[in-house]
């Protein structure tokens, strides 16, 4: 199954990342090993989200800049708001990068 | 511009050139231009903001700027296409940012050839108009298949242009190079519509479709016939609906009949 590194740079991939960096480096894993689990990790967050979260979130804000090339959207929102069932947040600036994830199962 | 505001009477319209004293309102001007550089199309998608490219869809970046309002195509040739401004020096205007946003992702780009394809302009006659009549009468011009599009495709010749009419007197204007010809076009037309403006008559068709009828009202007013007619032909409900208009019907059917 092909997947996205989309995720590696999400706060637990870079920590996973730095571990791995870490190990490989005291020499307790080898480079190889570490590469097949950061591919490891790519597949379960692909399946987790797609299989185990269940919560809907709605974005909403001022499109300021966008982009498609390469089959990826990336939006830059100002004054978004962000809705789940049970919280709402303001956020001044965020940028959203999105794949299409039917891209995958091809 | 000021031209554009005339139509509410605000600003005062210049009657030698519009005698119908309506002015058609530019609603989008084409433009291309020339940038004479071949282009890295992924690049500037991928540097510039606001820009898509597809080329599994379609071969040229699109985007698009906010002041004035437009959307670019833009080709590897170099050759680029400035849609929707509302006027000509707005299109222009956005065509040479088009053009700097390039240059600045470091293309020798120039500005050659820039030309106004085509101007699209609208109008309300506010009066309906006999679309079936127009076309009879104009038939070497028009072309009216409701069942494929409700309005009429009306090929004017000089200047060469297409009008779309509507039933509701809502007219666009398009294929014109110059916005003269807009104007030209809509005071060719207008004298036109005027004659085959619609009278409503929905009465003689809908309720008084009968010398009795029109016997009737004459005798015993309006409101008799009222009364004699709620409940039988036709609904209550459906009937006041066309109360009002109907009234000024009973009228004109009174007057003429």
């Amino acid at each position: 199954m092909a997947t996205f590194e989309l995720y590696r740079r999400s706060t637990i991939g870079m920590c996973l990342t730095d571990t791995l960096d870490e190990m490989v480096q005291n020499g307790t894993l080898t480079p190889e090993l570490a590469i097949q689990v950061l591919v490891q990790f790519d597949k379960s967050m692909t399946e987790a989200l797609e299989t185990q979260v269940k919560s809907k979130v709605s974005i909403k804000g001022h499109l300021h800049t966008y982009r498609f090339c390469d089959n990826v959207w990336t939006f830059i929102l100002q004054d978004a708001l962000f809705k789940s069932e049970e919280c709402q947040e303001n956020v001044g600036r965020v940028k959203i990068v999105a794949c299409d994830s039917k891209l995958l199962t091809q | 511009m000021a031209e554009q505001g005339g139509l509410e009477g605000s600003q005062p319209v210049d009657l030698s050139k519009h005698p119908s004293g309506l002015v058609p309102t530019l609603q989008n001007i084409v433009s291309t231009v020339n940038l004479d550089c071949k282009l890295d199309l992924k690049n500037i998608a991928l540097h510039a903001r606001n820009a898509e490219f597809n080329p599994k869809r379609f071969a040229a970046v699109i985007m698009r700027i906010r002041e004035p309002k437009t959307t670019a195509l833009i080709f590897a040739s170099g050759k680029m296409v400035c849609t929707g401004a509302k006027s000509e020096e707005q299109s222009k205007v956005a065509a040479r940012k088009y053009a700097r946003i390039v240059s600045k992702l470091g293309f020798p780009v120039k500005f050659q050839d820039f030309k106004i394809q085509n101007i699209v302009g609208s109008c309300d006659v506010k009066f309906p108009v006999r679309l079936e009549g127009l076309a009879y009468s104009h038939s070497a011009f028009s072309n009216y298949e409701p069942e494929l599009f409700p309005g009429l495709i009306y090929r004017m010749k000089q200047p060469k242009v297409v009008l779309l009419i509507f039933v509701s007197g809502k007219i666009v204007i398009t294929g014109a190079k110059i916005r003269d010809e807009t104007y030209a076009a809509f005071e060719n037309i207008y004298p036109v519509l005027t004659e085959f403006r619609k009278v409503q008559k929905c009465i003689k068709t809908l309720i008084a479709d009968d010398d009795d009828d029109i016997h009737l009202i004459r005798m015993g007013g309006f409101n008799n016939f009222v009364e004699r007619f709620e409940g039988s032909l036709y609904s209550k409900r459906y009937y006041k609906l066309n109360l009002i208009c109907s009234r000024v019907c009973f009228m004109k059917c009174l007057l003429s009949g």
